[in-house]
């Protein structure tokens, strides 16, 4: 017996067929809907190589039962950057070197990218604290804080740059 | 103390005094004085061509970023198949029955193999003693014994419980004493006495140089097993095409993956092609030492169809091959004004239950940090030893930190022994340029004085130790490392081809690959200075057997210096090649011509004045598209200018060593013994820094590691096996327990180099551990022996202590 389940995700409408509704998101989104940019590292919650953003908040893909997801919203890294160029998140790693192996990279994203959605200009002890929820074994989190607060500051030129122009505000509101 | 202070600023030209015999002329074997250090910011003053030494932005980073990267778990093929392996539950027992017809009559289960399905032969890097699935015998908690491959990774999962072992449990040895105990059972019974691997030396005449020491120290140190925590895990995808295998495996060393699965396999190695996925973090652990990839085309056969095995994070902690623990008995010799006499070192390395890499491991954990000090003798006792637990390899640093654990912490005991502040007596004994080990390393270019000098000052080391705060210490220490070493065979040689195409870019052929470390960005650095093109425009190749040249990957910090010079030759070859086309093509001389900026120049032509200018693809294309046309490509190779070294490790096994030397301040709350890094420096010399931010990253992500080793990475055991195999209890360091970092770099060249450059990936992990040991040390005067440093160890030394001290009293 599959179960039909529906929800938003990367600001698209879902349908999907599960035979299982405890099944976890991140098994859903990586063998049923072929969305292999989030990462297991643990299966547990304890790593964060899976985050994802779940109508707002940035949560680990690993331990989100699918069944529950039914009229929410999923944002998953590939949801981020596009033709346009990199999200400002994104940007700021690549010019930090705040990645080496990559497979923790876009668990930091997405959690960076909550963290910046909801607070655009937090203080470094929130910066910390999110950078502190997820595993990193190669860069040892120095090029990781300095790419989370390059962040911020791309972030800012860009919602400068748009006010300037008179635009939406962000490349998320463009692409609604 | 002012004069101790002082000291490493004077020439050292002490010789032996005291009790140094006359005959000898000590004088001559004492270290020449310091000589006048380049402080230029450049490599000894040299210019370096751009890109190198510029802050190039990786070129895998776009797609990481993204999350197109494609790492092992994300490759897909058309009826594809997951797998699952059936682990032991047991140390060690006999396999006596297998029923797999529950597992085989599951839905969706489309093979189920045992180790009657292999080719029943042992495999190994250096002592073959590992099957593909158990035949007869188990001997840890998590040896393989069956495999599933079903529709989806669930279903393989529950299918491999359902299959029923019978098994009768034999005696285990859980631990180095057990397994060395009179009549212990056997781990294996073609290792007598439970030993896999000895050797002894004794170079120099060590009890003769102890008998003139003046001041002897001596300990027993104990490392652990450290896992890589790579945040992906070990896997494979299989695919069959009549008796041919492809494996898409997320390894660090594809090609000598392929001669390893291939012997496992009972195929010849033309049969199986490797292709390297992206790697999410290597360290080592996946170097091709453990099962999941035989499994997995073993699966793939049977089933017929494409197969993916990835590891669990439990698995993960079951089935790789963390670091070898070792139990070091260290003794020093020293004079009284600190010059080192004798070292004499008793070593026993827990394989675990197979050997892997655990053999040179061990090589590299006696003889190494040898090469940091003029010794005048050496001797050493080392053993290899079977135990009933998970089998033990490589991890970044390889034996040298478990090594350095013991030697660092002894010499850290010798500096206090001796009143002589810690930089001092490194400074004092330190190997310099031209240097030659008792195990013949023979020193090149070595930075080691200039990176004592900066981590002191760095870390405010004579300020601070003359004004001490209460539960505040400091402790320094240093590191030596290869650039490539050789160990398969004797060759550590890598070779390149750079092809230049009509569109004006290069493409660099190798078959090195990346694991996360940015090599493929250097590679392109150096192909890009050697062209004058610029980055963007040099692709580098993923590793594949079937396309790419030999390589031996990523292991021994050897990508850079071998490869690196390999992809250099080939990039000059190449030039020199469109030089000539382009001199025929505009009929001028070719010494009279440059390429610079992806443009080739030429002084203007007889009667004009306007200088000539041709893009690199439109010489590209007219020397392909003419009558008899040919493609413009550099061949390039270069083999690491060292020995391999013999049975006993003598032999200068790398043609360039890195040094480091690393300073630590910690605190230690006195009511918990909780330990907080708060400042560690690391001066490093790599020769020239290539891409400044990836080196960084190189040393921080080793000092994390290091960190980790030193204070957090630890399981509960119980009958042979950690209790929870995940990160709940393994605990990687956060970004919140790092200390401030102060990363810097010595003005270093190694002319045998590309561009002056050294390796620089394992070096920095190396003395962590020991100096937080002896930081602590000198806080609050306990000295932990056996990794990690827990609060705990630390609060009841102490208690101890504060008992002592009250016993006195009464
Ligand atoms: S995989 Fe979800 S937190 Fe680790
Ligand atoms: S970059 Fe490798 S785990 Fe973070």
């Amino acid at each position: 017996m599959m179960v039909r389940l529906r929800f938003r995700l990367n600001h698209e409408d879902v349908e999907i067929h599960v035979r299982d509704p405890a099944s976890t998101l991140l098994d859903v989104l990586r063998d049923d809907l072929g969305l292999t940019g989030t990462k297991s590292g643990c299966a547990i919650g304890y790593c964060g190589a899976c985050t994802v953003i779940v109508d707002g908040e940035a949560v680990p893909a690993c331990l989100r039962m699918v069944g529950l997801l039914e009229g929410r919203e999923v944002r998953t890294i590939e949801d981020l950057g596009g033709p346009e160029g990199l999200d400002p998140v994104q940007a700021a790693f690549v010019k930090c070197a705040g990645l080496q192996c990559g497979f923790c990279t876009p668990g930091h994203v997405m959690a960076l990218r909550a963290l910046l959605d909801e607070e655009p200009e937090p203080d470094d002890e929130r910066i910390r604290r999110t950078v502190d929820g997820n595993y990193c074994r190669c860069t040892g989190y120095v090029k990781i804080l300095d790419a989370a607060r390059e962040a911020v500051a791309l972030q800012k030129a860009v919602a400068v740059r748009n006010s300037r122009a008179g635009a939406a505000t962000s490349p998320e509101g463009r692409r609604r | 103390m002012t004069a101790d202070l002082n000291r490493g600023k004077e020439p050292m030209t002490a010789g032996f005094r005291g009790k140094a015999p006359t005959p000898v002329d000590v004088t001559r074997e004492v270290p020449t004085p310091t000589r006048e250090l380049p402080v230029t910011g450049l490599p000894s003053g040299r210019v370096l061509p751009p890109p190198i030494g510029s802050a190039v932005e990786r070129i895998d980073a776009a797609e990481k970023v993204s999350g197109e990267a494609v790492y092992a778990g994300d490759v897909r093929l058309p009826r594809m198949l997951h797998g699952a392996v059936l682990r032991s539950p047991h140390a060690s027992a006999r396999v006596v029955r297998i029923d797999t017809s529950r597992a085989e009559r599951l839905p969706g289960v489309h093979a189920v193999i045992t180790g009657a399905d292999t080719a029943r032969i042992r495999w190994g890097a250096f002592r073959p003693d590992l099957y593909p699935l158990a035949i007869g015998r188990v001997r840890y908690v998590g040896d393989e014994v069956a495999a599933v491959a079903a529709t989806d990774a669930e279903t393989a999962r529950r299918a491999a419980e359902l299959i029923s072992v019978e098994y009768e449990v034999l005696p285990a040895v859980l631990g180095l004493d057990e397994a060395l105990a009179e009549g212990a059972p056997l781990v294996h019974d073609d290792a007598p006495g439970n030993v896999a691997h000895e050797f002894a030396f004794d170079r120099g005449g060590a009890d003769e140089w102890f008998a003139r020491s003046d001041v002897i120290v001596e300990g027993v140190w104990q490392s652990a097993r450290q896992w890589h925590g790579s945040i992906e895990t070990i896997g494979c995808t299989a695919e069959w095409s009549r008796d041919r295998v492809t494996l898409w495996v997320n390894t660090q060393t594809p090609f000598l993956a392929r001669q390893r699965y291939a012997t496992a396999l009972g195929l010849p190695t033309r049969s199986v092609r490797v292709i390297q996925t992206e790697v999410g973090g290597g360290f080592g652990g996946k170097s091709g030492d453990d099962n999941t990839s035989v499994i997995c085309a073993i699966l793939a056969r049977r089933a017929g169809r494409p197969v993916q095995l990835l590891n669990t994070r439990e698995e993960e902690f079951l089935a790789s091959r963390p670091r070898t623990p070792m139990r070091c008995r260290v003794r020093l010799g020293f004079t009284s004004d600190g010059l080192v006499t004798a070292k004499d070192l008793d070593l026993i390395a827990d394989n675990g239950a197979y050997t892997g890499k655990s053999q040179a491991v061990l090589g590299a954990a006696t003889v190494r940090h040898d090469a940091l000090f003029a010794y005048r003798a050496v001797r050493a006792r080392s053993r290899l030893v079977y135990t009933n637990l998970v089998p033990t390899g490589a991890f970044r640093g390889f034996g040298n930190p478990s090594a350095d654990w013991a030697v660092g912490q002894a010499w850290d005991l010798a500096a206090a022994r001796l009143g002589i502040e810690m930089p001092d007596l490194l400074l004092l004994n330190a190997v310099e340029e031209g240097g030659v080990s008792l195990h013949n390393h023979r020193i090149g270019s070595c930075e080691l004085k200039q990176c004592i000098r900066k981590a002191a000052t760095a870390i405010g080391w004579y300020e601070k130790r003359s004004n001490p705060t209460p539960h505040r210490g400091f402790a320094m220490g240093v590191s030596v490392h290869v650039s490539g070493r050789r160990s398969f065979g004797d060759y550590d040689g890598s070779s390149a081809i750079v092809r230049l195409t009509e569109d004006g870019r290069a493409v660099v052929i190798t078959g090195e690959g990346e694991i996360g470390t940015g090599a493929r960005t250097t590679l392109a650095q150096i192909a890009a200075a050697e062209l004058g093109l610029a980055v963007a425009d040099v692709t580098v190749t993923r590793p594949d057997t079937d396309l790419t040249t030999h390589a031996l990957g990523a292991l021994a910090s050897r990508v850079t210096y071998v490869a690196g010079n390999a992809v250099k030759r080939a990039a000059a070859q190449a030039c020199e090649r469109l030089l000539a086309a382009a001199s025929r093509q505009l009929g001028r001389p070719a010494s009279e011509l440059r390429v610079e900026d992806g443009l080739v120049h030429a002084p203007p032509a007889l009667g004009e004045d306007v200088p000539v200018r041709l893009p690199v693809g439109v010489v590209v294309r007219a020397e392909l598209y003419r009558p008899n046309g040919e493609p413009v490509v550099g061949l390039g190779s270069f083999d690491n200018p060292s020995e391999f070294p013999d049975g006993v490790r003598y032999g200068n096994e790398s043609g360039a060593y890195n040094f480091a030397a690393e300073a630590a301040e910690v605190e230690v709350d006195p009511a918990t013994g909780a330990v907080t890094v708060l400042e560690l420096a690391a001066v490093v010399d790599c020769g020239t820094v290539l891409n400044p931010p990836l080196a960084e990253g190189q040393v921080e992500g080793a000092i994390a590691q290091g960190i980790g080793m030193a204070l957090t990475e630890r399981f509960d055991w119980a009958g042979g096996a950690p209790t929870r195999p995940n990160f709940v209890d393994y605990k990687l360091p956060t970004s919140q327990i790092m200390p401030r970092l102060h990363v810097e770099f010595a003005d270093s060249y190694e002319p045998t180099g590309p561009f002056g450059a050294k390796g620089v990936g394992e070096i920095a992990l190396d003395p962590v551990a020991s100096i937080v040991a002896s930081a602590v040390a000198d806080a609050v005067g306990v000295r932990v022996h056996e990794l990690p440093i827990t609060a705990e160890k630390i609060f009841w030394g102490i208690r101890s202590a504060t008992d002592r001290r009250d016993g006195d009293r009464r």
